[in-house]
């Protein structure tokens, strides 16, 4: 089954680096429309991304950047001679002075307003939907929009339930004690058994079967979004993970995970722990007990963030490398593209790496914290959870 | 930062997703798939075991046939030695009977010996006495011519020939 | 004024990833020799070794945080 799973990461890696001379155009050309907005450049005037990325220099460079690691109306999938190729999403928006405005984003491509809403240029909501009040000025509406975060965040919630139901089918199907699985359900099962077996009963101790199921949808959820960002084309490539609205629905998942099912122990070793009088009765302790209870989730969510945004932003900036030296001269241009893509090949390989690792440290941190705020009164708190497999 | 600040749209669909997936998931996948993986390693783990106790069995019967073998082997030597031991003294037994045998027969043709020589010795004596008193009547006939006389030797020599008085009477 | 807020902000963060990388590399270091003592023990102090790594990463990344806020 190891070997599955090696050869597998091996087919990926390739796939991967033969997909990689096609990153660029992709990489430049989906930026286009963020370009336009935040920098005004003219629409003729960039043709394609690569021209537009020569024009703008540095500048553009973060921006196109940026632009990525952000949201957009719009899944930009590739532009060719002939124009842009994008999916168009439903903008879904609640303004309290015109009440619901549901329609294609199709509608606000270059600038144009519709309903009165028009996706801002510039200023404190550039590149989000504003709507036009009486008075001149801009209102930022309530955005339910179906961006391209959102989409992603969709589909691939959509392929873990794939991925899950139909391992769990084939178990329905089959009786466990008949024989092991071939393919891809092995494949799962190993995935499944490892966390189960190196994360889940020890960090969690006893009662483990209770928390199994989120920290397994966890674990699942953030690998497979993580995965999918990685895919420079059109299913994929979202920067789902490394989008801070994502990773705090997840810590706060775990938060409440930890809280709502903590022991009397737990709470009484914030509130009143072990230590001396005058430490906790002027509530010194309590209070960072207090404060750690948020800053453990806390750290979660921004670990996630701050890891998958920036393996996006180095990848993308390595691309960007490319189209910054074309002005450079065919010599220079030419040794550093493939430096550039040397890099990338290595990038991806650490995002690979990565994003496995930060799906496996998610889940196993939170099954510590939810392993600790299990504990019971007369277990050692340092090594009790370890040793209750 | 525009980065560091979640979207109200993003946090909604993000809560909808997570929620269904979670749901779902903690519903009709994962309990049954943790089920089926542990079901499985139980059944591994009781097969091991079950394969471990019968190769002890095996171990522990392959034990006893020996035992018994050897127990058997004990037993026949035993056997053997008790019955050389009773053919010894069977034998023994044998020639101890035959002696006493022979010792009693011959005690017995040595009394009877005796006995038939007492009886011819006293057919002799007695053989012996009638000749003597015949003898001793035509000796004394002329002698002893009155009847007094006559009854006196008779009782006399009587009381001579009685075996009490043997010693004093020697009659060859 | 706002250019030397940049500044500021990218020293902080490289300041806050040289603590964390030293930090995150002790760990590592003590590990890998601890498991080279006691191989059999290797699943335990590995998953403490995320644990400890991962609490300094947290630390780091917090600070990574305040410098992308001053940016």
């Amino acid at each position: 089954m190891r070997k599955t799973f090696a050869n597998i990461v091996v087919l990926l890696a390739l796939l991967l680096a033969l997909l990689l001379p096609a990153l660029p155009m992709r990489a430049a050309a989906q930026e286009a429309p963020e370009q336009t907005t935040a920098v005004q450049a003219g629409r003729e005037q960039e043709g394609t991304g690569q021209k537009g990325a020569v024009q703008e220099g540095d500048l553009d460079i973060k921006q196109l950047v940026l632009g990525h690691l952000g949201d957009s109306y719009e899944w930009h999938i590739t532009s060719t001679g002939n124009g842009e190729w994008s999916i168009p999403l439903p903008v879904i928006i609640h303004s309290p002075t015109s009440g619901w405005h549901c329609f294609s984003s199709a509608r606000l491509r270059e600038g144009a307003e519709y309903e009165g809403l028009r996706i801002a240029a510039q200023g404190d909501h550039a590149g989000k939907i504003v709507e036009r009040q009486a008075d001149g000025s801009d209102l930022r509406p309530l955005d339910l929009s179906l961006t391209k975060t959102a989409a992603a965040l969709l589909l691939n919630s959509v392929v873990v339930l794939c991925l899950v139901l139909g391992t769990a089918r084939w178990y329905r199907r089959h009786k466990a004690t008949e024989r092991a699985p071939k393919g891809f359900v092995a494949l799962f099962e190993m995935l499944v058994s490892g966390i189960l077996d190196s994360v889940i009963k020890p960090c969690v101790g006893p009662n483990y079967r209770k928390f199994a199921p989120y920290l397994l949808t966890a674990f699942f959820f953030i690998f497979v979004n993580n995965l999918m960002g990685l895919i420079p084309f059109f299913p994929g490539g979202a920067n789902v993970t490394g989008n801070i609205a994502v990773t705090f629905i997840l810590a706060l998942a775990t938060f409440l995970a930890v809280n709502l099912f903590g022991t009397k122990h737990y709470w009484k070793d914030i509130l009143w722990p072990d230590v001396p009088v005058w430490l906790k009765a002027f509530p010194l302790m309590p209070l960072i007990e207090l404060v750690g209870i948020f800053t453990k989730p806390f750290a979660l969510m921004i670990r996630l963030f701050a890891n998958m945004m920036a393996g996006h932003a180095v990848i993308l900036s390595l691309t960007c490398v490319i189209f910054a030296t074309v002005g450079m001269g065919a010599a220079v241009n030419g040794s550093m593209s493939a430096v550039s893509v040397l890099f990338s090949i290595f990038m991806y390989c650490l995002e690979l790496l990565v994003a496995f690792l930060q799906a496996y440290v998610f889940t196993m941190l939170s099954a510590v914290f939810i392993g600790l705020a299990q504990e019971r009164p007369g277990k050692h708190a340092a090594e009790g959870p370890a040793d209750n497999h | 930062m525009g980065l560091l600040q979640p979207e109200s749209g993003l946090l909604f669909w993000m809560t909808l997703a997570f929620g269904v997936v979670f749901i779902v998931l903690a519903r009709y996948g994962f309990p049954i798939i943790v089920k089926a993986i542990e079901s499985r390693k139980e059944y591994i783990d009781s097969s091991l075991d079950a394969a471990r106790e019968a190769e002890q069995k095996c171990a522990t019967l392959e034990a006893r046939s020996r035992e018994i073998v050897n127990e058997a082997e004990v037993r026949r030597n035993e056997i053997l030695r008790e019955a050389d031991n009773e053919r010894k003294q069977i034998l023994s037994d044998a020639r101890q009977k035959a002696e006493s045998e022979g010792e009693c027969l011959l005690e017995k043709a040595r009394r009877q010996a005796e006995s038939e020589r007492a009886a011819i010795l006293d057919d002799a004596k007695h053989e012996i006495a009638t000749l003597a008193v015949a003898i001793t009547e035509r000796m004394l006939r002329e002698e002893l011519r009155d009847r007094d006389a006559q009854t006196q030797l008779a009782s006399r020599l009587m009381e001579e020939l009685d075996p009490k008085n043997r010693k004093t009477w020697t009659p060859d | 004024m706002e250019s030397l807020g940049i500044l500021g902000a990218a020293i902080g963060a490289g300041l806050a990833v040289i603590g964390a990388a030293f930090g995150i590399g002790k760990i590592g270091g003590s590990a890998m020799e601890a498991i080279g003592r006691q191989p059999e023990a290797a699943n335990k102090i590995r998953t403490n070794m995320i644990i400890v790594a991962a609490l300094i990463e947290g630390v780091a990344l917090f600070a990574v945080v305040v410098c992308f806020l001053a940016l």
